[in-house]
């Protein structure tokens, strides 16, 4: 069994394979940007991109990717340039305590990538799934916005 | 007892009990007990060598951006490049500092960082060091390039940790990884913390056939209240919830009485009717006769809802400790787990890791002496982290409150006040206190946290605030802004109904109430940012227009006045389409972060009125997740406006202080548009549908 993990083929070792990604990603391949909020599929701090898709990585085993590209936060920049997600949430200052926020651009960056120009609402059908406690929602959006410009 | 008195022998008596050694000292984690630092303490802070600054902060980092804030200040007064500065977060090697509660690090650090680097600037101009010990004379503080008005406000650097958190660099307990790490979890009965439980048989066989099963460990740390667990460790985290499930342990739970209707317990008009409600915030006496307003508000049990369940990474290595973790306090975790493991302070080193959010729910030694047990047992660094049903069913939370508020009017103005309380304990909790000091302060002191906000900075002829604090077979405590969200949501619902009695509008009317300055000033600019002209209702196509407005002061030192409009729809759905929050916290170092933080608020005003509960049944928490236990979410969201004061006064937090004004705002908004008054929170929809 095998994968694409931010452009590189890994093998799925047997005994990862029932594990959920999430686990499978941190612990196994030291990824860490995907965060364990609740295990349930509910709060999107695990947010990967699996195939262009914005998925749960704690509720899909890491069987389930087999011969699927998985995207991580660690494989957006290119070395030391941000990805223009990346960028616009250093400008906008997005993260109070972001723990959230890898998931929260990782569905950003799907949401962009499928919809250059999103409306608010389409924004916000994206995002919804991506629980912040701390109410970063405002500077989310900003930075969406901010990067569907960036990249026109 | 008179609350002058009260806070006196509170003082006291919790001081002396700190004298009496780290057994004791060590059940106590959430009382300020620590003097706030000097500068000769600051000068410990920051270091330097050949060009380069190691800043190694006191202060935990668990989303306020305090970490940016003070580097600011540290760059500032050593006349730094920013990327001169490296942040470390401490570990308990550190001299002793303060927990990281209060949104108290602007108001306490920031002046002693500052004189410590403008010290260590002078030394190295004149080409000497500040070495330890050496004496740090504090400067003028109008001498300090970092307090000089303007001199940062506007500034907005790159956050610390932005650059980490935006690419997923390790930053929290949970991303720590140790060679030969392995997972751990403590299992407890599904059962009230308060009734005493004990794992009784469990079928060993089963878990071991669990791939990635490493062992069932019966010593496994301290109880969390009365419920001893049982520890598991695997190899791969995902085994272990298999693991728990094969194990089908029988729990051994001790019979309590159970609490089957807990909102019953804390009902406000059945206390009333048997007598005076025991503690007092305000001591007025109004007069008697019949009142104009006369509300009843009730809020239920909230989680804090922080994404980041509680982690922790332990590893003892030749009789030492060294726990990672991501808590309020990580002295009093070292002191709780020497104190616990039977090993000297010295032998345990805590390392603060960045806090997934807090919001005052980490401060308990939970997880952490989980993690550590499990090491010890199995000789290895082990790892662990709660799952979200263990935040919600063994975490504490804000406790559920029941609150009659009056209020007499007389000429146009209140005259006579009176807000009566039922609720839980903030502070003096079983986190917190021992059983035996539990009595005490029950009969003796109140709680302070639950009373937080029962105080009024209006102006009334007579004023008079009574509660009564039930224990409750759900752990509660600390919750951002502690009583001050319920209680401040009470009082200024009850005055904007006061206003609607009198007939004046309800900024007009909380003017004529105001003499403190600071509020006058943060209630007229909200209503002037947000174009305020009363609270008119507007009706169009089924949909019903409303608007609220809310204000008031935080312990006495930081100011809030928000306005919310809101659409409510024909089944009373409400949206929120814009709030606006005028708010003074003294000197802004970080304007920007300081407007995160109203936003935060904000955002947990819009929870506290649409959405905040956590299902209880049986005397325990059911939730399992957030489905059922709710934050808000994106499309909850409005467009808010932040105004800050441009103020020259000493700074003081901003952590907490819109928690005063949101929700009321938001609240009579609601009353506006439909001209229901609710009494209960989180609001339901179908009894505001047309």
């Amino acid at each position: 069994m095998s994968f694409v993990l931010n452009g590189e083929k890994h093998s799925i070792p047997a005994e990862w394979a029932d594990e959920p990604l999430l686990h499978f990603l941190r612990e196994h391949h030291g990824l860490v940007g995907a965060k364990f909020g609740c295990g349930r599929g509910e709060c999107g701090a695990c947010t990967v991109i699996i195939d262009g898709v914005a998925m749960r990585s704690c509720i899909t085993s890491a069987a389930d990717v087999e011969d699927s590209e998985v995207r991580t936060i660690e494989g957006l920049a290119d070395r030391e340039t941000l990805h223009p997600v990346q960028s616009a949430w250093l400008e906008e200052a997005v993260p109070q305590c972001g723990y959230c926020q890898a998931g929260q651009i990782m569905s950003a960056v799907a949401l962009l990538e499928e919809n250059p120009a999103p409306s608010d609402d389409d924004i916000s059908a994206a995002m919804d799934g991506n629980l912040c406690r701390c109410g970063t929602y405002q500077r989310i959006r900003k930075a969406i916005q901010r990067a569907a410009e960036a990249s026109v | 007892m008179k609350r002058r008195t009260f806070l006196k022998v509170t003082g006291g008596s919790l001081v002396a009990l700190f004298g009496t050694g780290a057994a004791v000292w060590s059940q106590m984690p959430v009382l300020p007990t620590r003097p706030a630092p000097d500068v000769q303490a600051a000068a410990g802070w920051i270091s330097h060598n050949d060009g380069k600054y190691i800043l190694t902060l006191p202060r935990i980092e668990m989303g306020q951006n305090i970490t940016t804030s003070l580097k600011q200040i540290a760059c500032t007064e050593l006349g730094a490049d920013w990327n001169a500065v490296e942040v470390k977060l401490h570990d308990t090697s550190m001299q002793k500092v303060r927990s990281t509660v209060g949104s108290e690090s602007i108001q306490y650090f920031a002046e002693p960082l500052a004189q410590a680097c403008a010290a260590l600037r002078d030394a190295l101009t004149n080409g000497k060091t500040v070495s330890d010990g050496e004496r740090v004379d504090p400067r003028p503080i109008d001498e300090l390039r970092s307090f000089k008005k303007g001199a940062l406000g506007r500034q907005s650097p790159e956050l610390v940790h932005g650059r980490e958190i935006v690419t997923g660099k390790p930053l929290y307990a949970a991303d720590i990884h140790r060679p030969g790490l392995v997972y751990g979890r403590v299992l407890r009965a599904p059962s009230s913390s308060e009734v005493t439980s004990k794992p009784k048989s469990w079928n060993i066989n089963a878990a071991r056939a669990v791939p990635g099963f490493l062992g069932v460990i019966e010593d496994c740390g301290p109880a969390i209240g009365k419920a001893t667990g049982l520890g598991i460790v695997a190899s791969r985290p995902g085994a272990l919830s298999l693991i728990a499930d094969a194990l089908d342990i029988e729990w051994d739970v001790g019979s309590l009485p159970p609490q089957t209707d807990i909102q019953a317990l804390i009902d406000v008009d059945k206390h009333l009717n048997s007598g005076p409600l025991p503690h007092t915030a305000l001591e007025g006496v109004p007069e008697d006769g019949v009142w104009d307003i006369d509300l009843r508000v009730d809020l239920p049990f909230a989680s804090h809802g922080q994404i980041e369940p509680r982690a922790a990474v332990a590893e003892w290595k030749e009789g030492q400790l060294k726990v990672w973790a991501g808590a309020q306090d990580a002295f009093f975790h070292r002191d709780f787990l020497a104190d616990h493991f039977g090993v000297s302070q010295g032998d345990v080193t805590v390392q603060s890791c960045r806090i997934g959010g807090a919001f005052g729910g980490k401060v308990p030694c939970s997880a952490e002496a989980e993690a550590a047990a499990l090491a010890r047992a199995v000789q290895r660094p082990v790892k662990v982290q709660w799952t979200r049903e263990q935040e919600l069913t063994q975490a504490y939370h804000r406790p559920p409150s029941s609150h009659r508020v009056k209020a007499r009017l007389e000429k146009g103005r209140v005259s006579d006040w009176d807000h009566q309380q039922v609720s839980s304990h903030v502070i003096f909790t079983p986190f917190a206190i021992p059983k035996w000091l539990q009595s005490g302060t029950d009969l003796a002191v109140g709680d302070p946290g639950t009373a937080r906000g029962m105080e009024t900075a209006y102006q009334f002829a007579r004023s008079r605030a009574q509660y009564q604090l039930e224990r409750l077979s759900v752990h509660t405590g600390a919750w951002r802004g502690l009583g001050a969200g319920p209680n401040m949501l009470t009082a200024e619902t009850a005055m904007d109904e006061a206003a609607r009695i009198a007939g004046i509008d309800p900024l007009d009317f909380r003017l004529v109430h105001i003499s403190d300055p600071r509020l006058k000033t943060v209630l007229e600019r909200v209503g002037s940012i947000s174009n305020w002209q009363g609270s008119a209702v507007r009706k169009e196509g089924g949909k019903r227009y409303g608007r609220g407005i809310a204000c008031g002061i935080y312990k006495q030192v930081s100011y809030a006045a928000t306005v919310a409009d809101i659409i409510l729809d024909d089944e009373g759905e409400i949206t929120i389409t814009h709030m606006w929050c005028t708010h003074d916290c003294g000197r802004v170092f970080n304007a920007d972060q300081v407007k995160a933080q109203c936003e935060g608020n904000l955002a947990w005003s819009i929870g506290m009125v649409l959405c905040a509960g956590l299902p209880v049944k049986d005397g325990r928490v059911v939730a399992e997740g957030f489905f059922h236990s709710p934050v808000p979410i994106m499309s909850q969201f409005p467009e808010m406006t932040i105004d800050l004061i441009e103020s020259s006064e000493k700074p003081v937090g901003a952590g907490e202080t819109a928690m005063i004004s949101g929700p009321a705002a938001i609240a009579n908004a609601v009353r506006s548009a439909t001209g229901i008054r609710a009494s209960r929170f989180p609001l339901e929809p179908k009894e505001l549908a047309l």
